[in-house]
């Protein structure tokens, strides 16, 4: 005996109950229980629906499936930053190492002057004030998206919602970015490291705010072959 | 994972060596064949299979592909060229521990 469609639906709101809240995860566990059910079916016919999936999920153990949802959330956030390494490589190769270079040197003459404080500030604005924008933005889309499909998908959310965390550790250092003394201008390896600090993030936040969600097509169908079933 | 903790060391060992000789093979699939194969003395549980499955697969050593089966979508696991090459190393790493534990525990026979 096979699982009518109604049923399959019934196990996909059985893991979102379940806190399973991705597509990609409640189709491998829909499955999953779905051959269980179907396999106890074959031995006893008479088991109805809702005991042979209790059985089923029992199997699981005490934990539920809280194993399978958290290790699907650290192997997708490595994903992720592999895809953002790679992204940020590239930066450092021909032709685009040509900006890099430009933006480091930029930074550098910028706070070699004694304004160094005043103009950490301005970027730091600039930046977090871009950074704002794009998240709003992308958490506009993701909903749209999400409209439109009904369906969530880890890694999606990762590239829509989760883009704008490297700017949160940026805004949180603010406070540090009022409190440069003005003659630190002067100090040549902060000068370098600093330059260096505001280019890294601003590489890193145009790569997960722009780079990467115009690539989300791309990588979805990559990572889920599902995703344009 | 199962009815013992000296298994719960080998369980990717054991996923990698499974799918190295199925060309793809789903989650449930997987635990029905480990029972099979020991007839029912290993019995991996579902809340270690699929964690295992998700990070060897993060780590680039499987690959997924998707098929609709009657009428819902089964996920397919299968090895990459990187995943074939890890198999013979835990395989081998495998092979070194059972001589090992074989000769602290029967001298005799190792």
């Amino acid at each position: 005996m096979k699982l009518t469609e109604s049923q399959i639906q019934e196990l996909y709101a059985f893991t979102r109950q379940h806190f399973v809240e991705h597509y990609d995860l409640q189709t491998e566990l829909v499955d999953h229980l779905a051959n269980d059910i179907e396999t106890q079916w074959q031995k006893e016919s008479k088991v109805s629906f809702e005991d042979a999936k209790n059985r089923a999920f029992k199997k699981f153990g005490i934990f539920g499936f809280m194993d399978a949802i958290e290790q699907k959330g650290k192997a997708m956030n490595k994903r992720y930053r592999g895809y953002l390494w790679t992204e940020l490589k590239k930066w450092f190769e021909m032709p685009q190492i040509i900006a890099t270079i430009a933006l480091f040197l930029m930074f550098y003459v910028a706070f070699s002057t004694v304004y160094t404080a005043a103009l950490a500030l301005v970027f730091y604005v600039l930046i977090s004030g871009w950074c704002i924008y794009k998240s709003i933005q992308l958490n506009k889309q993701f909903r749209q998206r999400k409209e439109v499909s009904n369906k969530k998908w880890m890694l999606e959310e990762m590239i829509f919602k989760q883009a704008g965390s490297t700017m949160f550790v940026f805004m949180s250092q603010l406070f540090n970015v009022y409190q440069i003394p003005e003659r630190f201008g002067e100090n040549a390896s902060f000068l370098v490291l600093f330059s260096l600090a505001f280019t890294a993030l601003t590489l890193v936040n145009y790569i997960s705010l722009e780079v990467i969600p115009s690539k989300a097509e791309k990588l979805l169908n990559e990572a889920y072959p599902e995703f344009s079933l | 994972m199962s009815n013992s903790k000296l298994y719960k060391g080998s369980l990717t060992t054991i996923i990698l060596k499974l799918l190295n000789e199925h060309d793809k093979m789903y989650g449930y699939e997987i635990t029905q064949k480990v029972k099979e194969l020991t007839k029912g003395e290993l019995k991996i549980t579902e809340g270690a299979l699929y964690p295992a499955l998700h990070k060897l697969e993060a780590e680039g050593l499987l690959d997924v592909e998707v098929a609709k089966v009657d009428n819902r979508l089964r996920k397919y696991y299968k090895l990459t060229e990187t995943g074939t090459k890890e198999t013979v190393n835990k395989l081998e790493e495998l092979a070194d521990y059972i001589k090992t534990m074989q000769a602290l525990v029967n001298p005799k026979l190792a």
